[in-house]
C-alpha cells in the first residue's frame, strides 16, 4: 500500500494499469475518458488529486477502439487536468513511447532518392536515363522491402479471386488509376499532386475518390503501411530539385507532454536513448533486458551454446549487452543496401520485377551474416517488433544459415499491419514480447508462438521508488 | 507571383480539408505546397516535405474533422513542428474550427481546460500566429501568447441574409444566453427585431426545458449560433419556435459540426435550412440533408491570409466579406 499516490489509467491498457495498482496495492483513480460525439476526447477526474502524485499510465499503441493519436491527446489532457487540479506532480507512465521511432525515411542514409522525382510522365516507359540505379517505384527500396513485396505478391495471388498481378508489377498502374480517378482534387488549375489526395487511398477520414482497382490493391498488400502502398506514394512528387524528407516528431511528442505539464516521464526501452535528452524533466528509461535476460535463463535449455543475434547494425548493442551479461556467442545480421551491388542493368531488373521469387533469393543473398549459427539456438534481440519485416526476415536468413531454433526477444511487440501473418508463417519457433501494449489479440493470433513477460512488477517499483524518492537504479542491472 | 522569390507565401495543406485549401490557394492565385501526411501502420503519423519552406510565410490549413479532432490536431502540430525545423520565417496555423474551443474553462472540479492545453501545444509546435473563424469563446484568444486572428462568419452571414430574405419580415434568434452576443450584433446590422430562448442543459449533448422571450409571430425566424453539433438544440428550438407562430424557421451557424445522429436529427425537424460554413469539412452530408447549406468561407479566410503577409490590416474583415 502506497500513501498520497494516485495511479490513472488511459484506455489504451487497462490490464497494464490494473496490473501495476495491484503491484502498488491501490485502486485505479476513477476518472470518465471517452470522447464526444463530435470526436473531441471527454476527460473527468473523479478522484481528488490535489497535493498527490499522479501517475498516469498510457502507453504508445493505438487499440481498444481509438487511435495512436487519440491516446496521446488523452494522456496530455490528463496531465493538464490534473495539473489544473493542482496535483503535486505528475508523472507520464509510457511504456512505450509513442513516436520514438519514425522507421522508413523515403530517403536512405546514402541520399538515394526513394521515388522519382520531377516529371509525371514516364512511369511506364523507363529509360536506361530516367532511372538512377537506385531504388525507383515499383522497385523495392532496399533488400529489405524485397521480401515483403514478394510476399504481397503472394498474398495478392492467393487472395485476389480474379488472378490479379503481383502489386510489383502492379504498382506504376495504379499510380495512373490513382491519378485519373482522383483528376478532380490533383489535376486542373495548379497540376500539383494535391497531398491530401493521398488521404482517398489511405481512407482514414474523408474524400473516397479511389478507384476500386486502388482499394483492392491496397487491401491485398501484404502491409497497410502507407509507405508500402506505391499509389499513395507515387501520387506524390517533390519540387524538382528539393529533397524531400519526412518530419521527425520526437522533439515534438517530448515537448508536448512537457508543455502538458509532465514533471516527471517514465517510459522502457526507447527505441533512441537520445530521446531522453528531448526532454526538460527528468525521464527514466527503464530496460526490458532484465526481464529478457530472465527468460533465457529460465526456459531456452543449454543456453550458454545459443547465439545471440542482432537483426540489423542498430541494434547490435542492444544484444551485445545481452550476449555480454550472460556469456554468449553473438553474431549479427547486416542488410546490404541493393545499390550497393555492382550496377545493374535495368533489363535484368525489370525481369526481377515481373518474377519476385527470384528477388527474395538474390535479397536473402544480399543480407549479411556476420557470425556462424549452424546447429545451434538462435535467439533474436530487438527492441521493436512492428511489421515485423526484421525479424522474420532475419528469422529465414538464419534457418538458411542452419540454425536449430530461433527464438526472438523483443520487448515491445506492436505488430502493426499484417505482422501478425507473417510472423505466423515465419521460420521463427517463439517470439517472446513484454505487454507494453496490450498482447491479447496478438496472444490469440499467434497461439503459442507468442509469448508474453509482465512488466507490471518493473514499473511498479519504479513508480514506488521514484514516489519515495529512492533509486531506480537497481532496475537497470537485476538479474 | 513566381515560386522562386523569398518570402513567400507557402500554403500547407493537412488532411483534414483539402477542399477548403483548394477554394484559399485558388482565390491567393498559388498552388498548395508539395507536402504529404500519411499514417504508418502503427497509427503513427509522418508528414513529408517536398519543397522548401526556409525563411517562407508559411500558413497550414488545417480544421478539424468530426470525429478525427485528435487525428487532426496531432496532424497540425507535426506539420508546424515540421516547418520550424525547417526554418520557415513565420509559420501560422489557420484552424477554421479551433479544436476543444467548448473545453474552455474549468467547470468542474478537475475538468481540463484543453482548449488552453490545445494552444499552447501549438505554441509549443512553433505556431507564430493562429488564424481562426469565430471562435466559441473569443477568451480563448487569452491562452495564446502569440497574435490570433479571430475572423466572424457575420459578414457572410449578413449579406447571406440580405440576399435571400427580406430582413424586416425576420427575427434573429440565439438559441441560448450564451450567443446572445452574437445574434444582436446580427440583430443590430440588419435592424430587426431579436428575439432569446432559454435553455437548461443538464448533461453535454442533451437539451432541457426551453423557454421563447420575445415574438416571432409570423416572422421568419433565423436562430444564430456558433456550432451545430447533434443539432439537439437547434432542432428543439425551431420546434419551440414554430409553437410560439413563426412562420418558418431557419438556421444560420458557423461550424457545422453535425456529428452522431445530427443529419437523422435535421431531416426530422421543422427547421427549413440549416445554413453552415465550410470550416469544418462536410463530405457526404450536403447529399443527405436536403436542408444543409453552405456558404463558402474561403474569400474570408484568403483574404486574411493575404492581409497577413503584407502586413495590412484584417480587421476590415470583420465588417465585410470579400466576394
Amino acid at each position: 500500500m502506497v500513501r498520497n499516490i494516485v495511479v490513472l489509467g488511459g484506455n489504451s491498457h487497462p490490464q497494464l494499469v490494473e496490473s501495476i495498482c495491484g503491484v502498488l496495492g491501490i485502486p485505479a483513480c476513477n476518472r470518465i475518458l471517452g470522447k464526444f460525439s463530435s470526436g473531441e476526447s471527454r476527460c473527468e477526474i473523479q478522484d481528488s488529486v490535489r497535493g498527490k502524485e499522479v501517475y498516469i499510465i498510457q502507453t504508445g499503441f493505438g487499440g481498444n477502439g481509438a487511435k495512436l493519436n487519440d491516446h496521446f491527446m488523452d494522456l496530455c489532457i490528463m496531465i493538464s487536468a490534473c495539473k489544473t487540479g493542482s496535483a503535486r506532480r505528475v508523472t507520464a507512465v509510457l511504456p512505450l513511447f509513442p513516436y520514438s521511432r519514425q522507421p522508413d525515411l523515403p530517403y536512405k542514409k546514402s541520399g538515394a532518392p526513394l521515388f522519382k522525382t520531377g516529371s509525371d510522365n514516364g512511369k511506364k516507359d523507363y529509360t536506361f536515363d530516367s532511372v538512377p540505379a537506385t531504388p525507383a517505384p515499383g522497385v523495392p527500396r532496399s533488400v529489405g522491402l524485397t521480401n515483403a513485396t514478394d510476399l504481397a505478391g503472394r498474398l495478392a495471388h492467393a487472395r485476389s479471386a480474379n488472378g490479379a498481378q503481383s502489386p510489383i508489377g502492379n504498382g506504376p498502374t495504379n499510380g495512373e488509376n490513382y491519378f485519373s480517378s482522383n483528376g478532380v482534387n490533383g489535376g486542373g488549375a495548379n497540376g500539383a499532386p494535391v497531398p491530401n489526395g493521398a488521404n482517398g487511398v489511405n481512407g482514414t477520414s474523408n474524400g473516397h475518390r479511389h478507384s476500386s482497382s486502388v482499394s483492392s490493391t491496397k487491401q491485398a498488400s501484404f502491409t497497410k503501411h502507407d509507405y508500402e502502398n506505391l499509389s499513395t506514394v507515387n501520387a506524390f512528387q517533390a519540387k524538382p530539385g528539393y529533397k524531400q524528407w519526412v518530419a521527425q516528431a520526437g522533439t515534438l511528442v517530448a515537448n508536448l507532454l512537457t508543455c502538458a505539464g509532465a514533471d516527471h516521464v517514465i517510459t522502457m526501452d526507447l527505441h533512441d536513448p537520445q530521446v531522453q535528452g528531448f526532454f526538460d524533466v527528468p525521464v527514466d528509461n527503464l530496460y526490458g533486458r532484465p526481464l529478457l535476460k530472465r527468460y533465457i535463463l529460465q526456459n531456452i535449455p543449454n543456453f550458454k551454446d545459443a547465439v545471440i543475434i542482432s537483426p540489423d547494425a542498430g541494434g547490435a548493442k542492444r544484444a551485445t549487452a545481452i550476449a555480454d551479461g550472460m556469456g554468449m556467442d553473438f553474431a549479427l545480421i547486416h542488410k546490404v543496401i541493393l545499390s550497393r551491388r555492382a550496377p545493374c542493368d535495368m533489363n535484368s531488373r525489370l525481369e526481377q520485377e515481373r518474377r519476385p521469387t527470384k528477388i527474395t533469393e538474390r535479397q536473402n543473398a544480399s543480407m549479411m551474416l556476420v557470425g556462424d549459427v549452424s546447429g545451434r539456438v538462435c535467439i533474436l534481440i530487438d527492441d521493436i517488433v512492428d511489421t515485423g519485416n526484421t525479424i522474420t526476415r532475419a528469422a529465414k536468413l538464419l534457418k538458411k544459415e542452419g540454425a536449430s531454433r530461433i527464438y526472438a526477444l523483443v520487448t515491445h511487440g506492436v505488430f502493426s499491419g499484417e505482422a501478425l501473418s507473417r510472423i505466423a508463417a515465419s521460420a521463427l519457433d517463439r517470439v517472446v514480447v513484454t505487454n507494453s501494449v496490450p498482447q491479447q489479440e496478438h496472444k490469440a493470433a499467434l497461439g503459442s508462438k507468442l509469448e508474453v513477460l509482465d512488466i507490471a512488477p518493473i514499473f511498479g517499483e519504479a513508480i514506488r521508488r521514484v514516489h519515495h524518492g529512492e533509486s531506480i537504479s537497481v532496475l537497470f542491472n537485476y538479474d | 507571383m513566381s515560386a522562386e522569390m523569398a518570402n513567400e507565401i507557402k500554403l500547407i495543406s493537412g488532411r483534414s480539408h483539402p477542399e477548403l485549401s483548394e477554394n484559399i490557394a485558388k482565390r491567393l492565385g498559388i498552388n498548395v505546397a508539395r507536402t504529404i501526411s500519411l499514417n504508418y501502420s502503427n497509427q503513427e503519423t509522418s508528414f513529408t516535405v517536398g519543397e522548401s519552406v526556409r525563411d517562407e510565410d508559411v500558413f497550414i490549413i488545417q480544421s478539424t474533422a468530426t470525429g478525427d479532432v485528435n487525428e487532426g490536431l496531432m496532424e497540425l502540430l507535426i506539420m508546424i513542428c515540421a516547418c520550424r525545423t525547417a526554418s520557415a520565417r513565420r509559420i501560422t496555423a489557420v484552424i477554421p474550427n479551433f479544436p476543444y474551443a467548448r473545453q474552455d474553462k474549468k467547470d468542474k472540479s478537475r475538468a481540463p481546460i484543453s482548449a488552453r492545453l490545445v494552444a499552447n501545444m501549438l505554441q509549443t509546435a512553433g505556431a507564430n500566429h493562429i488564424v481562426t473563424v469565430d471562435l466559441h469563446a473569443s477568451q480563448i484568444q487569452g491562452f495564446f501568447s502569440v497574435p490570433v486572428d479571430n475572423l466572424y462568419a457575420e459578414p457572410s452571414f449578413l449579406r447571406h441574409i440580405r440576399e435571400n430574405f427580406r430582413p424586416e419580415e425576420c427575427v434573429i434568434v440565439s438559441p441560448d444566453a450564451g450567443g446572445a452576443k452574437r445574434a444582436t450584433s446580427i440583430a443590430d446590422h440588419l435592424n430587426t427585431a431579436f428575439a432569446l430562448i432559454h435553455k437548461e442543459r443538464p448533461r453535454p449533448n442533451v437539451v432541457g426545458r426551453m423557454v421563447l422571450v420575445g415574438s416571432v409571430v409570423d416572422k421568419v425566424a433565423i436562430l444564430v449560433d456558433d456550432m451545430a453539433d447533434t443539432c439537439g438544440t437547434l432542432v428543439k428550438a425551431a420546434a419551440v419556435l414554430k409553437e410560439n407562430g413563426a412562420k418558418s424557421v431557419l438556421a444560420l451557424v458557423t461550424h457545422g459540426i453535425l456529428s452522431g445522429n445530427a443529419i437523422e436529427t435535421l431531416n426530422g425537424s421543422v427547421l427549413e435550412a440549416l445554413i453552415v460554413t465550410n470550416t469544418v469539412p462536410l463530405g457526404d452530408k450536403v447529399e443527405r440533408c436536403p436542408k444543409l447549406r453552405v456558404i463558402d468561407i474561403s474569400p474570408t479566410i484568403a483574404e486574411a491570409i493575404r492581409r497577413t503577409h503584407n502586413g495590412e490590416s484584417v480587421s476590415y474583415l470583420f465588417t465585410h466579406a470579400p466576394v
